[in-house]
């Protein structure tokens, strides 16, 4: 069950806040080369789940592990195997394009000359050679994005972690994101993905479908919507919602 | 130990793109030194007087004439009755009286002792005390010229005077400046690195970059290492700054060693980075930060005697003072501009600022955690 071919390992895992239980006794089990994606409303417990796998946050209970590690005890070496990128897209908005890379490359310990090489390649990837020298607060939504997972992958992680990466992007951006994030699928990262755009969801090797901090349906998107007979995963979304929290719809639809 | 490096070259990066970090950081410091040097005074001077002249005699013009001649009394007229100075001291027009009485002149040539009334303005009353400090030695100066002239015609002096000779150590001139500016370094010493090392952590942390910086391999101890020594970097920019103006443009006098004002310096930085440290592992916001940092700095300040004398304070408020870091470093650099003093006298404050330096410094870095909530 725990063998050294998963990138992400969990077993009852669960996080509580006070009474509050975010995450509660999710089993994962990610392949290598995998796109995961996390699906569920806002307070599902996605973020939650994320930073716990990143080492951000301890579990209250259950276990995890990441590449083989242990997010208890070997947190600071997952660090060096995980790329980490928030809804934030968390760059220092005060530097250039450029200052950006050069300090997130220093900062994963990468040498001056591959700080200089990886910045010239990951400019040219981006296609951000104009802008090198703009504050990245005057950056488009879109390229900003795209340098936040740059500068996430500098030390070249075998696993991302990609927390809602595609919020408030617009849809050309994000068609071109999903298309980066598989040709990194195929040089054999792993990716662990949140999102609650539905149709991103079909990008995805395979889904899990999160609500009330509990994992309630797992399968390809192709599978999920055979099983619940629906030709979206939007269909198949609300359909499971609708099982898991009827009381949640039914308030909505005396609103409405 | 490169990532500390690129940790420090980011944070002069974004400390010199932003305008309002220079003014705060290299402007608003001398203005501070400018506004307190000059306002925070304990000299009196330009006391407005009004006499009340009734003997009109060369004696009375004269003592009248002697209050005048320093910059320290300014007459503002001369008045007929003791209610019209009343008037004027009711209307802020005048802060000091002096009433001459007829026959002033002949008793003084009698080597009789005449007297003389002084009214001061009390609703101010370390500037009252003052100023009657400085009537009383005009008066005495004038009463002994007047008994050696006597002397010296042939009569004899009213009685026997004992004559007090003063002389103040380490600020001859009671100049308050010279006490006041090392007051001014420390506060700055305390201001600057707490604002940055907490509004510094609490600024990542609302902008996302903290937990971004969590998730990468940097240790714990390399992240605060490359908030501390810039702030450390800074806060010596900004203490050289402030003395080479203070020396050049106050004739602020530094008697003691550069060194040791460094060393100590270092050690009472590690208790305000540390403070800042700590304030940031509390709070969420940069509002919130400053609120904390707010609070901790209007305390040590209130309590370091900075312009509060600790000695005035109640005793309870005295024995809470020596929780106070700043309370040492104030008496330190006061005791390193103007006295001079070495480490020999000063080696037990090191003891106790090095103490506060550590443990403050080390709660702060023990309590801040590459994790959030």
């Amino acid at each position: 069950m725990n063998s050294p071919n998963l990138a992400v390992w969990t077993r009852e895992l669960t996080r509580r806040f006070g009474p509050f239980t975010a995450v509660d006794r999710v089993n994962l089990a990610v392949k290598k080369g995998e796109i995961f994606g996390f699906l569920g409303p806002n307070g599902a417990g996605k973020t939650t789940l994320i930073r716990m796998l990143c080492g951000l946050l301890l579990p209250s209970e259950g276990e995890a592990r990441v590449n083989g590690l242990d997010v208890y005890r070997q947190s600071e070496a997952i660090k060096q195997q995980i790329g980490y990128m928030s809804q934030r897209f968390s760059l220092y908005e005060d530097l250039t394009v450029e200052e950006n890379i050069e300090f997130y490359g220093g900062i994963y310990g990468l040498s001056r000359e591959k700080i200089t090489a990886k910045r010239e390649t990951l400019l040219q990837q981006l296609d951000l050679q104009r802008y090198r020298r703009l504050l990245t607060r005057n950056l488009p939504l879109g390229f900003k994005q795209r340098l936040a997972l740059g500068c996430a992958m500098l030390h070249e992680p075998p696993i991302l972690f990609l927390d809602e990466p595609t919020s408030g992007v617009d849809p050309r951006a994000r068609r071109s994101f999903w298309e980066y994030i598989q040709e990194l699928a195929r040089q054999g990262k792993t990716v662990f993905v949140t999102t609650h755009f539905m149709d991103e969801a079909e990008y995805c090797n395979r889904v899990a479908i999160m609500n009330l901090g509990r994992v309630i349906a797992l399968d390809s998107p192709l599978k999920l919507k055979e099983s619940y007979r629906k030709s979206t995963m939007q269909g198949v979304f609300v359909e499971i919602l609708h099982r898991t929290t009827p009381d949640l719809f039914a308030s909505q639809e005396d609103r409405s | 130990m490169q990532c500390i490096f690129y940790m420090i070259r980011k944070e002069f990066l974004q400390v010199f793109r932003d305008p309002h970090m220079i003014a705060l950081l290299f402007v608003v410091p001398l203005v501070q030194l400018f506004l307190l040097a000059y306002t925070i005074t304990t000299d009196v001077k330009h006391l407005t007087l009004g006499v009340v002249d009734y003997d009109r005699s060369v004696s009375s013009r004269e003592v009248g004439r002697l209050f005048t001649n320093s910059d320290r009394f300014e007459l503002v007229g001369y008045a007929e009755s003791p209610r019209q100075v009343g008037d004027l001291m009711r209307a802020w027009q005048t802060q000091m009286a002096l009433l001459i009485p007829a026959g002033f002149h002949r008793d003084l040539q009698r080597g009789l002792r005449p007297q003389l009334q002084i009214v001061v303005d009390g609703v101010d009353g370390n500037t009252a005390g003052v100023a009657l400090g400085y009537a009383q030695q005009i008066l005495t100066e004038y009463a002994q010229d007047i008994a050696l002239q006597l002397q010296r015609l042939g009569t004899p002096p009213a009685t026997h005077q004992l004559r007090l000779l003063e002389r103040m150590w380490f600020n001859l001139d009671l100049d308050s400046k010279q006490f006041m500016v090392p007051g001014i370094v420390v506060v700055l010493l305390t201001i600057i690195p707490m604002m940055f090392a907490s509004m510094g952590l609490v600024r990542e942390r609302e902008l996302g970059t903290l937990e971004q910086l969590m998730v990468t391999p940097l240790k714990r101890h390399q992240l605060l290492l490359g908030k501390i020594i810039p702030a450390l970097i800074l806060a010596y920019v900004e203490m050289i700054l402030v003395m080479l103006v203070a020396v050049l443009s106050f004739g602020i006098k530094m008697n003691g060693s550069y060194l040791l004002l460094a060393f100590f310096s270092l050690l009472y930085l590690f208790t305000t980075i540390g403070l800042g440290i700590f304030i940031s592992t509390w709070t969420q916001s940069q509002q919130q930060a400053m609120f904390f940092s707010w609070f901790v700095m209007v305390f040590m300040i209130l309590m370091g005697g900075f312009f509060i004398p600790i000695e005035n304070m109640p005793v309870l408020l005295r024995k809470l003072t020596y929780l106070n870091p700043m309370r040492y470093f104030m008496y330190i650099l006061r005791d390193i501009f103007l006295k001079g003093s070495g480490l020999r006298y000063l080696w037990r404050d090191a003891l106790i600022l090095g103490l506060f330096g550590f443990s403050i410094l080390g709660l702060g870095v023990a309590k801040f955690q590459k994790r959030v909530g």
